[in-house]
């Protein structure tokens, strides 16, 4: 989309959790969830701005933008590259939230 | 996110803003959707309002969610409606094409603007309304909110208000631009994408299309009307061509390449199908006359255009038939005119030489006429119709017609190839002698009566074989080689075999002079070269004519007789003296000269060397002694006696020699030359009993052909029906002459009595008998 385009030199972007948390993640991380994706890239407030919420909590953002890294990091890579189970690094106090969270975030 | 331990505590998961109020999320919602429509896109928040379309569907509030969007849309694009594209309605006034155009430009443009404007507030609602496309529509069985803002533009913008003048303005532009005006082809452009667009199947086919044909079809059925009485055929050719190449770039930029088929029938039917013939036809500028100026290039326009549609090139076809049948039946005509002339003015020609020189004249100029023709249209069939092969058919038909309507025609190519390979050949090289062969042959392959040819060619081969006038032995069997190519070995067995005895003859003479040296014998007989012909291959008739030859020539022939049968015995030699010629001294009161005369000639001057000067021999008395038939006799003492070269003196002195004329030698006889030849009075092109005799010749010949080719046939099929067997003799022929089914037929019949064949009991079918 012509605004990644526009954009593309702040190559980071904020993402603020709701109770106070900033994470400064690269913007290609960030656009790999649809949520954030559209967030940052329609003419909005947040593209603008380059910073978007996420209603909810600063552990569940930080584990989704983990997970939002791997996505990043193994997406492109090639069949016989070793891909580490991301399920293991979830602690299942966090399960339910993240669910949410995911369904939220189109992730 | 699969979960692994399931074992461990979870806490109940929090809700998304469970304290506002549905209505409340909802008419937050609602304004930020109509700010996106005032395009204050960026001081929305994108997570807040997500998060309240999130929140609506999450608590079942789907439903009010997308209608409620619904409404907005709608609500909006009757505002654009309204603000946008009524006004710029054109007002409707007939008037300059260029201002009609600017006011239909002024309408499509703020249609395509209104478009834009949907298209970019419905991304941003797609992107808000996410979640709902993602929960909520598919349960519900609606269309996403995309499609259904398509659905909405449709019934908004595009009803009827504001569909029909568009589609009008549209087809004004269209026609405004046919008219020649330019218009503004992007605009226009950017109208039937969206129309392409939306819908299916588009609004474009449904109902832009069908108005763009309809509007066309009338348009071109009345300019075709209009060029056809305005131009002549090579203005009309290139009106109609460039507009095929104008509708082109107009579906090609600003319509669709799916309308270009439709589109281009219409201007087939209505510009050039109706008018195929017309055009064609037409005086001072239709196909006869682009042939007449070698217009390659119209032509080629025209075959361009012809061959789009079906009916075209049997058009072009039968066009360029008659064409060359006309002109063939000119070059036929003016030919035989001047033959008829000839004949008419025959009697007051002083010789029978110069007629049969002009006769051939007249057969020259026909080949010539007809290989100009052949060229003229060769190169039109070359640089107009790309060598398109029914169009080689269609000329090759025009001119086998036409070359066969011409009874004399196998004779006069025969002719044209024996002026060209004899010798003395003024002005052209080998190679341009085997140029004009080449393209006599194209002219033979349309004959249907070769075998005819091959009589005349074996006669005109003969003679030039005989008297030596042949140009080269390489020329000839050049021409050979090329008639073997086109007919097959058997055409030329026999012509192949007159050289042949050229060969052996020359050999046999050698050996033979050679002979005769080695004789002690003192009395020598008079040198002789002798060519021995095989009777089968050469033209002339067995018997022919002959005569008493003094004992001094007897005696020669009769050691080279005895010589040759020693050699090749069982043979019997028929002497030809019509055929040879003779060099002898003559001692006149001047001079001596060496005169080189027929055989024939040699006779009779001999009889002169008994008798005393000036003493007369009658005409009868020099029959009686030579037995010269009476043709033969008189064409010789006519040569001698009433051509350049008066070796006799006639009495009484004038062109013709007839029964009761006296001769005597001409003792006064002087030239400046030391050797003279005296040619004979030429015979060339036939007379009309001659080529009676040669009709029946061929037709007797043609008689054993046919009668040979039955036999073969029913010997190899036994038992054939008569139609069938009719057809496969024609197949056979057709190489050699075109055989008249009757002509069959009564070979047939002939064949039965002679009991070949028999009649089955079905009276349809033959038995061969063995």
């Amino acid at each position: 989309m012509a605004n990644i385009q526009d954009k593309s030199e702040s190559e980071w972007v904020r993402v603020l959790s709701e109770d106070g948390w900033t994470f400064i993640v690269p913007r290609k991380v960030a656009v790999a969830s649809g949520t954030l994706k559209n967030t940052l890239s329609t003419g909005f407030a947040e593209a603008e701005a380059a910073t978007c919420h996420v209603p909810h909590r600063g552990a569940i953002v930080e584990k989704v933008m983990e997970y939002l890294s791997y996505k990043t990091l193994y997406e492109s890579a090639g069949p016989k590259e070793d891909i580490p189970e991301f399920s293991e690094r979830i602690q299942p106090e966090l399960a339910l939230e993240l669910l949410m969270a995911a369904d939220y975030l189109e992730t | 996110m699969a979960l692994r331990k399931p074992k461990t505590k979870i806490k109940p998961p929090r809700k998304h803003g469970t304290d506002q109020s549905m209505q409340d999320t909802w008419a937050a919602l609602a304004l930020a959707i109509q700010e996106i429509h005032n395009h204050n896109t960026s001081k929305l928040s994108f997570e807040e309002n997500f998060r309240y379309a999130y929140n609506l569907v999450l608590h079942k509030h789907g439903e009010m969610l997308y209608k409620g969007v619904r409404d907005l849309i709608a609500k909006n694009l009757d505002r654009l409606a309204k603000e946008q594209i009524i006004p710029a309605f054109p007002s409707g006034a007939e008037g300059d094409p260029t201002l009609r155009s600017q006011q239909g430009e002024r309408l499509l443009k703020s249609f395509r603007r209104v478009w834009d404007d949907h298209i970019d507030s419905m991304s941003k609602l797609r992107d808000l309304l996410k979640y709902m496309d993602r929960s909520y529509t598919p349960h519900a069985q609606v269309p996403q909110i995309w499609d259904a803002g398509l659905d909405l533009f449709i019934q908004h913008i595009l009803g009827p208000t504001i569909a029909e003048p568009l589609i009008a303005t549209i087809l004004a532009q269209i026609r405004i631009e046919r008219d020649g005006y330019t218009i503004n082809r992007s605009a226009v452009k950017s109208c039937v994408e969206v129309l392409l667009l939306l819908d299916h199947p588009s609004i474009y086919k449904k109902k832009l299309e069908p108005a763009v044909l309809h509007e066309s079809t009338s348009f071109y059925r009345e300019e075709g009307q209009k060029l056809l009485e305005t131009c002549d055929a090579p203005e009309f050719l290139r009106r109609v061509s460039s507009r095929l190449e104008s509708e082109e770039s107009r579906c090609a930029h600003y319509l669709t390449p799916m309308t270009h088929p439709q589109l281009r029938a219409i201007l087939e039917d209505n510009l050039i199908t109706p008018n195929l013939g017309t055009v064609l036809d037409m005086p001072n500028s239709g196909l006869e006359a682009m042939i007449d100026g070698e217009k390659y290039d119209q032509i080629a326009t025209l075959y361009k255009l012809y061959s789009m549609v079906p009916l075209g090139l049997p058009i072009i076809r039968k066009g360029l038939k008659t064409s060359v049948e006309r002109r063939g039946k000119e070059v036929n005509e003016v030919n035989q005119d001047e033959d008829a002339d000839e004949g008419e003015e025959g009697p007051a020609k002083p010789k029978g030489k110069e007629k049969a020189l002009a006769q051939a004249n007249a057969a020259l100029k026909w080949v010539q006429d007809v290989l100009n023709l052949k060229d003229k249209f060769d190169r039109v069939q070359k640089q107009s119709f790309k060598d398109e092969i029914s169009v080689q058919t269609a000329l090759n038909e025009a001119f086998e017609s036409f070359i066969n309507r011409n009874p004399k025609a196998p004779e006069f190519i025969s002719l044209f190839v024996d002026e060209h390979l004899k010798k003395g050949l003024k002005g052209k090289t080998e190679d341009e002698v085997d140029v004009v062969l080449d393209k006599t042959i194209t002219v033979f392959r349309f004959i249907t009566e070769k075998d005819v040819f091959e009589r005349y060619y074996k006669t005109h081969l003969a003679k030039r074989l005989l008297n030596g006038r042949s140009v080269s032995d390489d020329a000839e069997r050049g021409m050979l080689a090329k008639l073997k190519l086109e007919c097959g070995y058997q055409f030329t067995q026999k012509l192949e075999g007159m050289f042949n005895d050229m060969r052996v003859s020359a050999d046999i003479t050698a050996s033979y002079r050679k002979h005769i040296d080695d004789l002690v014998d003192v009395d020598r007989p008079i040198e002789l070269s002798v060519t021995v012909m095989t009777s089968t291959f050469w033209p002339m008739t067995h018997s022919g004519s002959s005569c008493i030859m003094p004992i001094r020539m007897t005696q020669a022939c009769q050691v080279f007789e005895r010589y040759y049968l020693s050699k090749h015995s069982g043979r019997r030699l028929t002497w030809q003296p019509a055929l040879g010629n003779a060099d002898v001294k003559v001692a006149f009161k001047a001079r001596t000269h060496e005169l080189n005369v027929s055989t024939f000639a040699l006779v009779i001057l001999l009889l002169f060397e008994d008798v005393e000067d000036g003493e007369r021999l009658s005409y009868n008395e020099i029959k009686d002694a030579v037995q010269i038939p009476d043709p033969e006799l008189q064409r010789n003492l006519q040569s001698l006696a009433c051509a350049k070269f008066k070796i006799l003196k006639k009495h009484p002195p004038s062109r013709d020699v007839s029964t009761t004329d006296a001769f005597t030698f001409n003792n006064d006889f002087t030239a400046n030359l030391q050797r003279i030849k005296i040619g004979l009075v030429a015979s060339k092109t036939e007379t009309t009993e001659e080529r009676q005799d040669t009709r029946n010749k061929i037709d007797e010949e043609r008689r054993h052909q046919t009668e040979a080719c039955i036999v073969r046939i029913m010997k190899d099929r036994k038992t054939m029906a008569h139609n069938e067997l009719i057809n496969e003799v024609t197949r056979q022929l057709a190489t050699r002459f075109q055989p008249n089914p009757i002509d069959i037929k009564k070979r047939i019949e002939s064949l039965i009595e002679r009991e070949y064949l028999e009649r089955r009991e079905d009276r349809k079918s033959y038995n061969y008998l063995a």
